[in-house]
């Protein structure tokens, strides 16, 4: 019997550690024996597709004819309405359907009561509200719901009712805002819970949140994408269904946030969202899975300045070498980068790029959402470091991921985009609605309490700064500016062909303004006449455009066709730059170097220097007015490098520079009656970025294998 | 003879029961929960929830209305809620939301049609015009080199030098809005359906230079049908009827107060 009961024990023992072995077996980072059990028991709830299309009444209305030479269309791909945690937090009640009216002309409310409408509508525009708990935090204010009625949800209780949307509650709203990532929100519920079971059945982490309702976020999502659909009109405004994937790296700090949007009128029933993983290579297994069931959808990375160096990794989100397949799959998912929006400009940074006279340009300096407010390490954050370091890692056989064209948008959490310096809102509704809470205009003597108060809340202990100018709220606001644009080359203003162009890469960014961007590269474009009626169609079928590459032809310089169109209703252009990146082929070290094309006012570049002369373009501080009759309508030229070498890998892409107008902090202080802070920059110069071409050179004879042995050769 | 006492007892509790019920406000330490508003939560927690709460879910329920109820009670006391401009916007807004529901039924088609006949304007849908141009740009002495241009093709010149255009040469079928983002109001101005068409006409300037153009077809602006834009017209009136029911009520008692402002006053 003894012996039996030990046989027993031991036969137990041994299955137990054999399951175990079965299911827990870690290989290359995969459970094989759990994901063979997985996909015969699982769903996966973020890959069921949904047609959220709208019945509408069939339209006579006439469309303009598609221009085979392609029309530029101006929009904003990064919008947050009240569906998102901390635009609800921040005071926003605007819906995405008043998004949407906002972006055809009509003017909306912000939550401090004023007005907000556009100079001139927009061409197409996408609510992208955070996955992440979307329309979470409304239910939890709306005391009406049994989701509100848990401990967790009382501090929102009729958070947004009229009564309380006053400056003076910023500071708990603060505190809410970091509630809600905090551990108090994210508690799951007992192990034992069916919705455990039911999370894990479904592929699905957040059903097992006790702060989660999955009807009302599946709800706001589908809110959402109705909206899109019903506002969506071919030939006139388009909308793409969208979200933001609001996601970071554990340790650093580092923000990896990025904005998805769909293709069509058809979408998952939910989000993917960093409940379900907080690595974008998951995201992007998830777009490939959907891709395959013929959704395509489109990622973009925004804020890699405040990534604290994370957005443009050398490495893995796990740590491992970048290797081909990554690189294919990061290309696949994301072929955009947004280069500008409020919080700031990521071309590039003083520091990594000394030698660019441009380079101080609305830098944000601190890390998305850190507080108090962190350093963010430029290296590895910004557009034109990544493109360097994408020649060096393709060089070492690597691939390249960072071959990604650029746009612009707003990341706006009122619903309304703010683009244009003299009439600013920023960003976050009841925090920055004001010149005062952005730190513009001096703080009057009543407000400093409540300003320490609130910036305490913050986790911020200097509330004040004291400057010649006057004593200002240190709120950090100062680095966010009336930014940005994303422009698409398309046939026609239809979300087929404005999503083609976003594949291709044929899209440029700008500040908000609206400047057009000409960039072809080809081995004869020399012949085409620049005054010729079909020089865009030539250009067209010579050569390449904006997103592309230009193949090695012998030892032939390419030609670089550059035009560039001002805004209507902004200042004249100054001059046309061609920012050129490459490497040593010896050796992989990447340079850089900053050349003007083509000046106003008939001036010419100085060959040694490579820069256009001064316009003379001047701005008067005390009004804001600009020179007149300086600078140009339009610019354009054709340009060859002179320092090209055939063999090397480089790329090229454009930026225009308008001739400097007033900031916004100081139209702020101008129109208050106050000084602009000595501290900041008073004017700036508004511009536009193209996506690069890419040279590349023919293929060599022969190899560079790195040593050192971390580097995986080809396919893993 | 017992259980008619009894019925008497019962008869004469409930009489009290009714009476205390109906003088409840009377006393400010008295607090009474009625059985509907008990019933009321308990529905609304059934309908969230999808089951009835239980024992403890009740006494929690019950409990939290008491001491609600108790702290208003002793703010009133206290007089808290005098020239409270928060508990003023409070039931402003009470008062606002209670008129809009009154109104939120789904309109009928009498409706939607009444509304769209009298807001027309709104949904009209502009001419499209299809025209092409000779662009001179600013860059170069436009005025001039378009005047002297436009005297050419008058003569019968069939190419004359001119500049190429951003956007191209041909615009097919843009109403004046989308004429205007791509040449700016002072030039789009210019299309009205009247406009004449295959002539040349010009110099016209825009944004960007001078323009000789012909406009080679007009395509009238129209008010679609309402069965085109039903779901837009619903929409509007639904946002219509909220706000005008506030202001038809506002109106309606206005003229019940008298106001007095001190026009006097300095600031």
């Amino acid at each position: 019997m003894n012996k039996f009961l030990k046989r027993l024990g031991v036969t137990l023992l041994f299955i137990v550690f054999f399951i175990y072995i079965l299911l827990d077996v870690d290989f290359n980072n995969k459970r094989p024996v759990i994901g063979l059990f997985k996909s015969i028991t699982h769903s996966d709830s973020a890959l069921e597709i949904v047609d959220f299309s709208v019945d509408k009444p069939k339209s006579n209305k006439v469309r303009p004819a598609a221009n085979p030479d392609r029309n530029p269309y101006y929009g904003d791909l990064h919008v947050h309405t009240k569906y998102s945690f901390d635009a609800y937090v921040f005071g926003v009640t605007a819906s995405p359907d008043d998004a949407y009216e906002f972006a055809k002309g009509k003017g909306i409310l912000h939550p401090l009561g004023y007005e907000m409408k556009l100079q001139e509508p927009l061409d197409f525009y996408s609510v992208t509200d955070h996955g992440f708990y979307m329309g979470m935090i409304q239910a939890y204010a709306d005391t009406t719901t049994d989701i509100s009625q848990n401990d967790f949800a009382e501090p929102f209780h009729n958070l947004n009712a009229p009564e309380n949307l006053v400056v003076e509650s910023a500071g708990q709203r603060s505190n809410i805002f970091s509630n809600v990532l905090g551990a108090a929100i994210a508690k799951p519920v007992p192990w034992w819970h069916p919705r455990t079971l039911k999370a894990w059945f479904t592929n699905n982490t957040q059903l097992a949140l006790e702060s989660f309702e999955y009807n009302i976020h599946k709800s706001a999502w589908a809110d959402v994408a109705r909206s899109a659909n019903e506002h969506n009109d071919p030939g006139h405004f388009t909308t793409f269904i969208g979200y933001e994937f609001t996601t970071s790296t554990d340790t650093e700090g580092g923000n990896l946030h990025r904005n998805v949007i769909f293709n069509s009128s058809k979408a998952p029933i939910r989000p993917w969202t960093r409940i379900d993983s907080i690595n974008p290579e998951d995201l992007w297994t998830w777009q490939d899975g959907l891709r395959e069931k013929g959704i395509d959808t489109v990622s973009m990375p925004h804020n890699s300045n405040g990534s604290n160096g994370q957005m443009f990794e050398m490495e893995t989100f796990k740590g491992n070498a970048l290797n081909r397949k990554y690189a294919e799959q990061r290309m696949r998912n994301e072929p955009l980068v947004e280069i500008t929006q409020v919080k700031g400009t990521s071309d590039t940074h003083p520091l990594l790029s000394p030698d660019d006279d441009w380079a101080d340009f609305e830098i944000m300096d601190k890390r998305v959402g850190s507080r108090p407010p962190t350093y963010s390490k430029p290296s590895g954050g910004y557009v034109r470091e990544a493109y360097l370091n994408g020649l060096t890692l393709d060089w070492t056989n690597q691939g390249n991921p960072y071959k990604f064209g650029l746009i612009g948008s707003s990341d706006t959490h009122t619903g309304a985009g703010s683009f244009d310096e003299s009439n600013y809102w920023s960003k976050i509704g009841l925090l920055d609605g004001d010149g005062i809470n952005r730190g513009s205009i001096p703080v009057s003597p009543e407000q400093e309490q409540l300003l320490i108060d609130y910036m305490n809340a913050f986790n911020q202990p200097n509330a004040l700064i004291e400057l010649e100018a006057g004593k200002f709220a240190n709120t950090g606001f100062t680095q966010w500016g009336a930014s940005g644009l994303a422009v698409a080359w398309a046939e026609e203003n239809t979300r087929e062909s404005i999503f083609n162009a976003f594949k291709r890469k044929e899209t440029f960014a700008t500040t908000g303004t609206r400047i057009a961007l000409r960039f072809f590269a080809g081995y004869d474009l020399k012949t085409i006449d620049l005054d010729s009626d079909t020089l865009v169609s030539q250009a067209y079928k010579k050569g390449v455009t904006m997103g592309s590459d230009i193949m090695n032809k012998g030892e032939i310089a390419p030609d670089f066709l550059v035009w560039a169109q001002g805004d209507k209703n902004g200042a004249p252009l100054q001059r046309i730059q061609i920012i050129k990146g490459w490497i040593d082929m010896q050796s992989g070290t990447p340079y850089e170097k900053v050349f003007d094309v083509v000046c106003s006012d008939g001036m010419s570049v100085d060959p040694l220097t490579n820069k256009c002369p001064d316009n003379g373009a001047r701005v008067n501080i005390n009004d804001c007015s600009i020179s007149q009759n300086v600078g140009a309508t339009e610019l354009k030229s054709v340009w060859v490098d002179p320092e090209f070498d055939p063999t090397v890998k480089s790329f090229y892409y454009v930026r225009v520079l308008e001739n400097p107008t007033c900031r916004w902090s100081t139209w702020d202080a101008v129109k208050s009656g106050n000084t602009p802070r000595e501290d900041l920059h008073q004017t700036i110069q508004e511009r536009a970025w193209s996506s690069p071409i890419w040279y590349i050179p023919a293929i060599n004879e022969f190899t560079i294998i790195p040593l050192g042995g971390t580097v995986a050769i080809g396919d893993e | 003879m017992k259980t008619k006492l009894f019925l008497f007892f019962i008869i004469g509790l409930s009489i009290y029961l009714i009476d205390i019920g109906l003088n409840s406000s009377d006393n400010p330490k008295e607090i009474y929960i009625s059985d509907q508003e008990v019933l009321s939560l308990v529905s609304a927690w059934e309908s969230q929830v999808g089951r009835k709460p239980t024992e403890d879910e009740i006494t929690r329920i019950i409990n939290n209305l008491i001491e609600e109820e108790i702290l208003y009670r002793e703010a009133l006391l206290l007089g808290l809620d005098q020239e409270d401009r928060i508990i003023k916007r409070r039931l402003a807004q009470k008062i606002s939301f209670l008129k809009q529901e009154t109104s939120t039924d789904k309109p009928s088609n009498d409706d939607l049609i009444e509304y769209y006949e009298n807001n027309k304007d709104r949904y009209y849908v502009k001419s499209a015009y299809t025209f092409t141009h000779h662009f001179f740009s600013a860059e170069n002495n436009s005025l001039i080199r378009s005047t002297n241009g436009f005297k050419e093709i008058l003569n019968g010149s069939i190419s004359i030098e001119s500049d190429p255009f951003f956007l191209g040469k041909n615009f097919i079928n843009k109403n004046e809005d989308e004429i205007s983002r791509n040449f700016g109001k002072l030039f789009s101005q210019n299309f009205k359906e009247d406009i004449k068409t295959n002539e040349w006409m010009g110099p016209l300037k825009s944004s960007f230079g001078h323009h000789i153009i012909k406009v080679n077809n007009t395509i009238p602006g129209y008010y679609p049908l309402i069965t085109e834009i039903l779901n837009q017209v619903e929409i509007d009136l639904l946002a219509e009827k909220r706000d005008s029911a506030i202001k038809d009520y506002i109106n309606s008692v206005k003229l019940e107060y008298k106001i007095f402002v001190n026009k006097n006053l300095e600031y």
